[in-house]
């Protein structure tokens, strides 16, 4: 099977990475895709709580590489989104459990059964990072707009490129139009000036995100909101569908007033 | 003797194996030029092409001892002689400093880029061509010019023993004549480093530089004092 490897990854921590895998891998999976999402952030493991998986973890990729479990019994299958199957990260070790090439040789063995395998990568960029990075095809960074995430990621386009993954892809999460319009926060095109990157998608501020991320349902599973119909869109560019890149409009006056369609 | 050159993965020293060159005069030799270049060599990444010179592994170790009491890194020797290449073999250093696969993967010097820079000559002395961006965390360094077309990120670092010349936005620092050359420039067509240096002048720029219409100007040194000018050609 041809399968792609992404990893998604930001430098700067709590700019959205856990529930942007766990929305874009659900999205790729509804799409009728074989999908893996695999949590590279041991010892501080999120994805399975926001993919509402928690307490179905019996054996995690750590348990795999020392030996205890084979791959496929790691493998926790979401039922809710057809082929979607989550690897968890171990919750008490930490990142040097995992070595880089011990990484890459992981996830090659999901590589014949799957379309996509994305990696959720730990926050900073230390040995997490770089293992978490090893053996992807493609990256995708999380951006907020503002300075220091931009800035942190400028530093992570470069590691990447210095790794050879390059070019990095950016996602910009988070974004207020109407604090754009006030000029308080950064704007799509500002970013791009700065980075000079390709941009793959643009998530709004919406409240409906944390609210699913306690709850443990992905928005893309059953919401109309704006930032579910723009993972849904990311997902639709990553499978290689012509999807425009458009500003979403968050919290306008029509919006407020007629509740989220 | 020896002279120092700049290769796509860091900084080659090159060192001479005429009769009277000895392994101990020519390190003595590096000595003074780690002495007096300052920070040029700070955490830098070199690698030694000590051509026929057959050295033990007690000459291998004292150089890179100096090296290290320097904070600079050696990372491989280029040798023609079989001895000092099982020596070097021996120490984990790298025998080939032009081969692509470097022992660990480092991020923060030329070695990285991707694109190839090519080597010009202007005035007898070297230089680098950049086409691309150089982003935080990324540091250039050349014993000699640096030309780059695009911009020098904020937290990103350039580091020439001779100009620098920026064809954009220089937001990063800067250190020109860091081996204490008074007459080196800086040129960008939007001048607004984090820091200048020329030689051993350090000025900071003020953060009401950042303009919305940039002219291109001209960092130098006039009466030990730094100037900016208009870069007029």
């Amino acid at each position: 099977m041809d399968s792609v490897v992404i990893t998604i990854t930001s430098g700067k921590g709590g700019v959205g990475k856990t529930t942007t895998t766990a929305n874009i891998g659900t999205a790729l999976a509804l799409l009728g895709k074989k999908v893996v999402i695999a949590d590279a952030d041991i010892g501080l493991r999120n994805l399975d709580i926001v993919l509402g998986l928690e307490n179905r973890i019996v054996y995690d990729s750590v348990d795999f590489i020392e030996g205890r479990c084979k791959l496929r019994q790691a493998l926790i299958r979401d039922k809710r989104a057809g082929e979607l199957y989550l690897l968890p990260a171990a919750q008490t070790r930490d990142k040097t459990a995992i070595k880089p090439q011990q990484m890459v040789d992981m996830i090659n063995e999901l590589r014949d059964e799957f379309h996509y395998i994305l990696i959720d990568s730990p926050a900073g960029i230390e040995q997490g990072f770089q293992t978490a990075i090893a053996p992807a095809d493609r990256v995708i960074v999380i951006i907020n707009p503002e300075v220091s995430s931009v800035r942190d990621a400028d530093r992570v386009i470069g590691l990447v490129e210095a790794h050879q993954k390059g070019p990095a892809m950016l996602i910009v999460n988070r974004i207020d139009s109407a604090r754009v319009k006030k000029k308080d926060m950064l704007s799509v095109e500002d970013i791009t000036e700065i980075l000079s990157s390709q941009v793959i998608g643009i998530v709004p501020e919406d409240e409906e995100i944390l609210s699913s991320t306690n709850r443990g349902q992905p928005v893309v599973l059953n919401s109309k909101g704006s930032a579910a119909q723009a993972y849904r869109d990311i997902a639709r560019r990553i499978v290689g569908e012509s999807v425009p890149l458009t500003m979403p409009s968050t919290g306008s006056f029509w919006q407020k007033l007629f509740g989220r369609a | 003797m020896i002279s120092i050159k700049g290769l796509r993965q860091g900084l080659l020293i090159l060192f001479s194996d005429a009769e009277n060159a000895t392994w101990a005069t020519q390190l003595d030799e590096l000595k003074v030029k780690l002495e007096q270049s300052g920070s040029f060599f700070q955490n830098a990444r070199v690698a030694f092409d000590v051509r026929g010179l057959s050295l033990s592994l007690d000459d291998l170790q004292i150089a890179k001892t100096l090296l290290e009491s320097y904070r600079v890194n050696l990372w491989a020797i280029a040798s023609q002689n079989d001895k000092t290449i099982a020596n070097t073999r021996r120490m984990n250093l790298a025998t080939d400093p032009n081969n692509e696969e470097m022992p660990s993967l480092v991020t923060d010097d030329i070695g990285t880029l991707k694109e190839n820079p090519f080597a010009a000559t202007a005035e007898g002395s070297d230089g680098i061509f950049l086409q691309r961006l150089v982003r935080s965390g990324q540091t250039l360094r050349h014993p000699g010019h640096i030309v780059i077309i695009g911009d020098v990120h904020p937290g990103a670092e350039l580091i020439a023993g001779s100009d620098i010349i920026v064809w954009g936005k220089l937001q990063g620092a800067a250190h020109a004549g860091s081996t204490g050359n008074d007459k080196a420039i800086v040129c960008a067509l939007d001048l607004a480093p984090s820091i200048l240096r020329i030689g051993n002048t350090t000025r900071r720029v003020p953060a009401d530089k950042k303009r919305k219409y940039p002219k291109p100007e001209m960092a130098k040194i006039v009466n030990q004092e730094m100037n900016i000018i208009e870069w007029t050609p």
